[in-house]
């Protein structure tokens, strides 16, 4: 049976103008990839600092300096349509890779800040 | 089989006025241009731009906003006099036009965030309110272009720059989804 998961891996930027690249595996029974959403601690350097490359299986998704405000959501946005819609991909070898760059904007100051990389997920169930 | 791809072209904006003509090239299996979206980059700050005074919930993200006077915003009132709806920051004018076809298939002005988000929140909570906490999800404006000649014509104007009567550097990203034949 199919059932509904969702994935969360954390990446952590601690220095300003710097490039974060990170590779996270999703478990074997994960049969397809439904929607892709980026959070982070805080919303405001996300939405006007960051710009992120995300390939899943190699396939590249989202090309390096696509705006990481373009994949976030609102707390206005009701939560099942948070996320954004990929079709429903195959993970492959399952290795989803984030290559995430901190770019300086005249709106923001730096601080060390967290960012949340969410998938929808669809799995097999295990039992 | 045809896949979704997204090609993002930067253009950057120095001085008051800047007029920026630019190319944009597609892979040669595209077959169609299928949307538009843009976004934006503030690259330096500005000695004449007034600045908001952050709420106490985001002293680390000092935005930078143009207080418009009453007189001069034309802006629309309610019963209360000192409620004013604040007009969106034009930033500038975005026109695209693809080789295949006369005239541009898509034109749009550049907006920053909006200024009247807050208006939509009655619930009083003090949660300061924002694009990047009560902001929709963006998706990109559909256009159906044939894309055989793989070249896109583009022309920007800076109207922020104009506006304040500085010049301000920041860019603009123009994203143009595709789809390409596997």
């Amino acid at each position: 049976m199919l059932k509904a998961t969702k994935k969360r891996f954390d990446i952590k930027i601690l220095v300003a103008n710097s490039t974060v690249s990170e590779t996270f595996e999703l478990e074997k029974n994960i049969v397809k990839v439904h929607g892709v959403l980026v959070t982070s601690d805080k919303d405001d350097l996300l939405y006007y600092r960051g710009t992120q490359k995300i390939e899943i299986n190699k396939e590249e998704f989202f090309p390096d300096n696509y705006e990481s405000k373009l994949l976030m959501s609102g707390i206005n946005v009701a939560p099942k349509q948070r996320y954004y819609d990929l079709g429903g991909v195959a993970p492959g070898n399952g290795r989803v890779q984030i290559s995430y760059k901190d770019l300086d904007d005249g709106r923001t100051m730096f601080t060390p800040y967290r960012v949340s990389l969410y998938l929808d997920c669809e799995m097999e169930d295990e039992l | 089989m045809m896949k979704e791809g997204v090609i993002i072209k930067t253009i950057s904006i120095k001085r008051q006025g800047e007029r920026k003509h630019f190319q944009i090239r597609l892979p040669k299996d595209t077959k169609f241009i299928i949307g538009v979206e843009y976004g934006g980059r503030l690259i330096s700050r500005t000695e004449g731009a007034i600045e908001a005074p952050a709420p106490k919930a985001k002293a680390d993200a000092k935005l930078v906003e143009v207080i418009y006077s009453a007189i001069e915003s034309g802006a629309v009132r309610d019963d209360k006099p000192k409620a004013f709806f604040k007009r969106n920051q034009l930033i500038g004018e975005l026109k695209l036009q693809s080789c295949e076809e006369a005239n541009w298939f898509y034109a749009a002005d550049v907006f920053g965030n909006d200024a009247n988000l807050n208006w939509g929140d009655f619930s009083q909570t003090g949660f300061p309110v924002n694009d990047f906490t009560h902001g929709n999800k963006r998706t990109e404006e559909v256009v159906k272009v044939d894309a055989e000649s793989t070249i896109i014509n583009g022309w920007y104007l800076d109207a922020l720059g104009k506006s304040q009567k500085l010049d301000i550097n920041y860019e603009i990203k123009v994203y143009v989804w595709i789809n390409v034949e596997e």
